[in-house]
């Protein structure tokens, strides 16, 4: 009885270290495809650019910030602008410039960016804000993930 | 007792001319559909917000706008809450909306989207 409880108990840490090393293994593997998928990058949406690529002439571009206020704390605000900062990140497809500066950008890593149509309404909004959390119904404000 | 026979005094909505002439060019972009139907829907962080379709025929209890050619038409829930309204269009490069400015709205959200009465 004596010896097949211990070959009970070896068989049993034996599979725990196993399911440790793969739990790990994974976890890094996880990470890893996350950070290479460009944690702090916005991506643009088809229907974005295309939007952009019309209203954009020479030089302008589609500035993007977060700002204190609207309903959930912080809201985003769309702008165009033709001047560059020194803190601004440039995010470009297909000739379309969105422009985040670096203050922004820390709220909004790995966000979409899309042109919203709708019969009521068409505009941009961001969407899919991975550090964003209970937002207000329009999409307009949100919350930090804390 | 006589019932009384409801006369609506005046035109539940006023469309200003630049959703008109919005309205007029999306209805010839579908020109199976007749009109735009307006309705509220609750939702939102101040309890309702507008929708808008388009709509092929009247239903039973919709209120029908008719203005400088185009036709509306207005959901029976949403009648008692957009009474009075005027329906506008704002046209920029960032974004095009229709507003409603409600004489009979108590609080709006930050973005305008959703209402209370």
């Amino acid at each position: 009885a004596t010896a097949k409880y211990l070959s009970f108990s070896k068989y049993r840490t034996w599979t725990y270290s196993q399911w440790r090393t793969i739990t790990s293994a994974h976890k890094e593997r996880e990470s890893e495809a996350l950070g290479s998928k460009g944690k702090d990058e916005i991506t643009l949406t088809d229907d974005c650019i295309k939007r952009l690529n019309e209203i954009t002439t020479d030089g302008t571009f589609l500035r993007l910030m977060v700002e204190g206020g609207g309903c959930s704390g912080f809201q985003y605000k769309f702008d165009m602008d033709s001047k560059l900062e020194e803190d601004d990140r440039i995010f470009e497809k297909d000739g379309a410039r969105v422009v985040v500066d670096s203050a922004s950008l820390e709220f909004i890593k790995g966000s979409v960016i899309d042109f919203h149509k709708e019969l009521i309404r068409q505009s941009f909004i961001v969407k899919d804000n991975p550090k964003a959390e209970q937002g207000c119904s329009c999409g307009s404000s949100f919350n930090i993930k804390l | 007792v006589s019932r009384k026979r409801i006369i609506p005094q005046r035109a539940p909505i006023i469309v200003t001319s630049a959703a008109v002439s919005k309205i007029k060019s999306l209805l010839q972009q579908q020109p199976d559909m007749v009109a735009l139907k307006i309705s509220v829907k609750t939702r939102g962080c101040n309890g309702l917000s507008y929708t808008l379709d388009y709509a092929k025929e009247k239903a039973k209890f919709d209120e029908e706008v008719v203005q400088d050619g185009i036709r509306i038409f207005i959901d029976s829930k949403a009648q008692l809450t957009l009474l009075g309204t005027e329906m506008d269009y704002m046209e920029d490069k960032l974004k095009s909306e229709f507003i409603f400015n409600n004489p009979n709205v108590k609080g709006i959200c930050g973005c305008g989207e959703s209402f209370s009465v």
